[in-house]
């Protein structure tokens, strides 16, 4: 087998086993299912009104407009929790396993990404459903549907490598689980729940820096306005400016991490 | 009791999420549906003395489910049996445990409090603070019977999800963004019955308006019921440890 | 070889060794002696601080892998996922050395059945007893038939007939060809298993060679002897006249018999003469903890850490490693 196919071959069983483990811990999937879930309730049904605020988006529903930000908190979440996985893989010894096999240093941390992925990818699902149930329409259509699907899952993996830093470096669950507090930070302060110049300050100025706020609103698009290729590709560039500053920090902290033992 | 609080002076690391979350949770919904208060109907033009009072509520209720994630890993550890066998009855234990709850509360409610006064939330008069304060640990209390009935029922920290859960829910699913008459679909349904609302209105009565029976009985009145009820199953759950 | 956590903690303070093929080498040392550090830099998980290794004709340095292509791992913490089941984790491993699906899943079947885990392997490992996680461990390490396998304290903490069954079958692998480097800190699993010892103490080898050369270095058997609550000091006074004392431990006193057996009872003749009386007296043939006693003035077996008099540490004092 070449080298590139043996490397897939063993990023899809890590992947698959990371996939598995996810759906074995019920409790890491309440961060990334079940609060954003609640919490698309509470904020569609408390603030819906927002819609008749004079300078909000002309939308079909507060509700359509919300889905976006639900599926970013929920990426942001499983990025944690791949990060908090693959601290637990360091704290019971496994990763020595991974790093004594002869398989490529970069496929350990690729096969998590690929979960994350997939992970991320099933959540835009569960929420693309959840809103068409409750009435919420996709004005971009099934290309829209497809769109917003493959953007959340490249954000989960851009977040997935920055979960995977903070556990490479730190070796440590409870580390990485302490940086929940901060993606919400991260989002109160971007536009993924509301639009950015009905923010109230120092949160609107923020926002307009926040690559948090491309993405979401990247996602947002298809679904409450139609197809835009502006939109879309900035969206890509938040992800990419997250997935490399990731990427760089996990390549720099794994390295660090086998240099050390 | 004094061991549950000791648990806070030892590691006082451990009260941080409590607070840290309620506080990150008022500043960021303030900033992002602080414009709701253009919105003909809102009760106040400040939305972050709107929220407050449901931090406070968030705040107590996460130390009180807390409450019940401890037991739990006490559970575990074999720690609740030494408890158990302890000579004071057992409502005595429960008692102890949920009152230590609301004296722990008072520590995200201090926090919240100075940080909403120092971000320029009226300030409610004495009496409406004293009301406010007293509420909310009432309602920690209530989280604690909450979170000792689960921990008793499935004895592992696995369910710790599912208390803070259901104070989430409890919390959130009533007048907590907006007035009552401004909620929509089912959401203005559901606060219409949860008797949390009537509790959550008791306590902000102060920072929107002026403290009245009329709305302080009903707040009482939920607040007293729900206590009634889940300190009621949580004794029963801890009376049948060992039968 | 050498490796060095910080300015103050040299972990392996320069070990030289070689194993021969199918040979069982078991290194002997207490906790923090460097034992782990070592299999640590040799599988390639740590890289040494200074020298060179080679295993499996591979530099662990230059060609790590090449040494991991030919080793397998069994590490002190049987490094298992709790959720995954027993037969998920073999096909993992086989997966991660690169061997075909049908292949892997037939290497899989028959070290499950090797190991006595056949009916468990659907079970999720967080089920399985420690003895149940030794055992996937070992067979999870053989997978891709190794040449050389390294087990870093393989049976530490489990019961006798666990401990057995994992010496049987290290007994078994060695029979048919696999170089085996053991760590331990048990006398017993180094005398039973290995071809040859390496007694390791503050990063540093002590001594090396059969258990059996080992053992009659040191020389011959020593008596152990409890006295009467008081005659202690007079009884080493008197002991000492017929051979070197050894370090006490729990109170029993010991010294070595130039002359075997026949030394016994003109020792409890003195004692008798002297006025002390003998609450307990054993013969006791020489043990890897009386090699590691002479080598390093120190037990490696129980708690009392009493120097021998006139014996000193071979090496010179250095910190404790931090954990690998």
């Amino acid at each position: 087998m070449s080298g590139l196919a043996a490397d897939l071959r063993v990023i899809a069983a890590l992947g698959r086993r990371a996939v598995n483990q996810a759906f074995r811990r019920p409790q890491f999937l309440a961060p990334i299912v079940v609060f954003p879930t609640l919490f698309l309730a509470v904020n569609t049904g408390g603030a819906g009104r927002a819609i008749d605020l004079p300078s909000f988006p002309h939308v079909h529903g507060f509700l359509d407009f919300q889905l976006a930000g639900s599926m970013v908190q929920s990426t942001m979440l499983a990025g944690v929790s791949a990060g908090i996985s693959l601290a637990l893989d360091i704290e019971i010894g496994f990763i020595d396993r991974l790093i004594a096999a002869p398989v490529r240093r970069s496929v350990i941390v690729l096969g998590r990404l690929v979960a994350t992925m997939v992970l991320g990818a099933l959540s835009a699902l569960w929420f693309l459903t959840v809103g068409l149930i409750f009435g919420a329409h996709i004005q971009g259509g099934v290309p829209g549907f497809l769109l917003v699907v493959l953007l959340v899952a490249l954000c989960a993996a851009a977040f997935g490598s920055v979960g995977a830093a903070l556990a490479l470096k730190s070796g440590k669950a409870s580390v990485v689980q302490g940086i929940f507090p901060l993606v919400f930070v991260v989002l109160f302060l971007s536009s993924a729940y509301f639009p950015r110049d009905l923010l109230l300050q120092p949160a609107e100025t923020i926002a307009q820096w926040n690559p948090m706020s491309f993405i979401a609103e990247g996602i947002r698009e298809p679904i409450a306005f139609g197809m835009d290729t502006g939109h879309t590709l900035k969206a890509l560039l938040g992800i990419g400016i997250v997935g490399a500053i990731g990427a760089a920090l996990s390549s720099w902290a794994l390295r660090a991490r086998l240099r050390s033992g | 009791m004094r061991k549950a609080t000791n648990e806070v002076v030892r590691v006082p690391g451990a009260a941080i999420p409590g607070i840290l979350a309620p506080t990150i949770f008022m500043l960021g919904l303030t900033s992002v549906f602080g414009k709701l208060t253009l919105l003909p109907g809102f009760a106040t033009d400040e939305y972050m003395t709107f929220i407050l009072p449901v931090s406070l509520m968030q705040g107590a209720g996460f130390t009180g489910a807390a409450t019940g994630v401890n037991l739990a890993r006490d559970i575990e550890l074999g720690w609740f049996d030494r408890l158990i066998l302890a000579p004071p009855p057992r409502w005595v234990l429960l008692t102890g445990t949920v009152l230590s709850a609301s004296l722990r509360a008072l520590m995200p409610i201090t926090v919240l409090l100075i940080v909403g006064f120092a971000f320029g939330v009226n300030f409610p008069g004495v009496g409406g603070l004293a009301l406010a304060v007293l509420l909310s640990c009432a309602f920690a209390a209530t989280a604690a019977s909450w979170g000792v009935m689960l921990a008793l029922r499935f004895k592992t920290q696995s369910a710790a999800p599912l208390m803070q859960a259901g104070i989430f829910m409890a919390v959130l699913f009533t007048a907590s963004y907006a007035p009552l008459e401004l909620l929509t679909g089912w959401l203005h349904d559901v606060a219409e019955i949860n008797p949390v609302t009537q509790i959550i209105d008791a306590v902000r009565q102060g920072f929107i308006g002026n403290v009245t029976w009329g709305d302080t009985l009903p707040g009482l009145a939920a607040l007293a019921g729900l206590l009634g009820l889940l300190y009621g199953l949580a004794l029963r759950g801890l009376h049948r440890v060992g039968a | 070889m050498e490796r060095r956590f910080s300015d103050e903690v040299l972990a392996v303070a320069g070990i030289d060794l070689e194993v021969a093929e199918r040979e069982i080498y078991a290194f002997l040392g207490p906790n923090g002696a460097g034992k782990t550090t070592t299999v640590r830099m040799l599988t390639t998980l740590l890289r040494p601080t200074g020298g060179s290794a080679w295993v499996a004709g591979h530099d662990v340095v230059a060609d790590p892998s090449g040494v991991r292509r030919a080793i397998g791992v069994a590490l002190q913490e049987a490094a298992l996922d709790p959720l995954m089941t027993g037969r998920e984790l073999m096909l993992l491993q086989s997966t991660l050395h690169g061997l075909p699906s049908a292949e892997g899943v037939r290497r899989s079947e028959a070290l499950l059945d090797r190991v006595g885990l056949t009916e468990a392997a659907h079970r999720r490992v967080g089920t399985y007893s420690g003895g149940m996680r030794r055992r996937l461990d070992l067979a999870a390490a053989l997978v891709h038939e190794p040449r050389v396998l390294f087990l870093d304290e393989p049976t530490t903490g489990l019961d006798p007939v666990s401990r057995q069954a994992i010496w049987k079958e290290v007994r078994h692998l060695n029979d048919e060809g696999t170089t085996v480097f053991l760590t331990t800190q048990y006398l017993e699993e180094a005398d039973q298993l290995a071809d040859r010892v390496g007694i390791i103490d503050r990063g540093c080898i002590s001594a090396e060679g059969t258990p059996e050369s080992l053992k009659a270095e040191i020389g011959g058997s020593h008596l152990e002897l409890r006295i009467a609550e008081g005659g202690a000091e007079r009884a080493r006074e008197v002991m000492a006249r017929f051979g070197e004392l050894m370090p006490e431990r729990d109170g029993i006193l010991m010294v070595l018999l130039p002359h075997g057996a026949s030394d016994v009872a003109p020792i409890v003749r003195a004692l008798d003469d002297a006025g002390l009386a003998v609450e307990s007296l054993d013969l006791v043939k020489p043990t890897l903890d009386d090699v590691f006693v002479a080598k390093t003035g120190r037990h490696l077996e129980g708690e009392a850490q009493h120097e021998a008099p006139g014996t000193a540490p071979q090496e010179p004092p250095v910190e404790q490693a931090a954990p690998a």
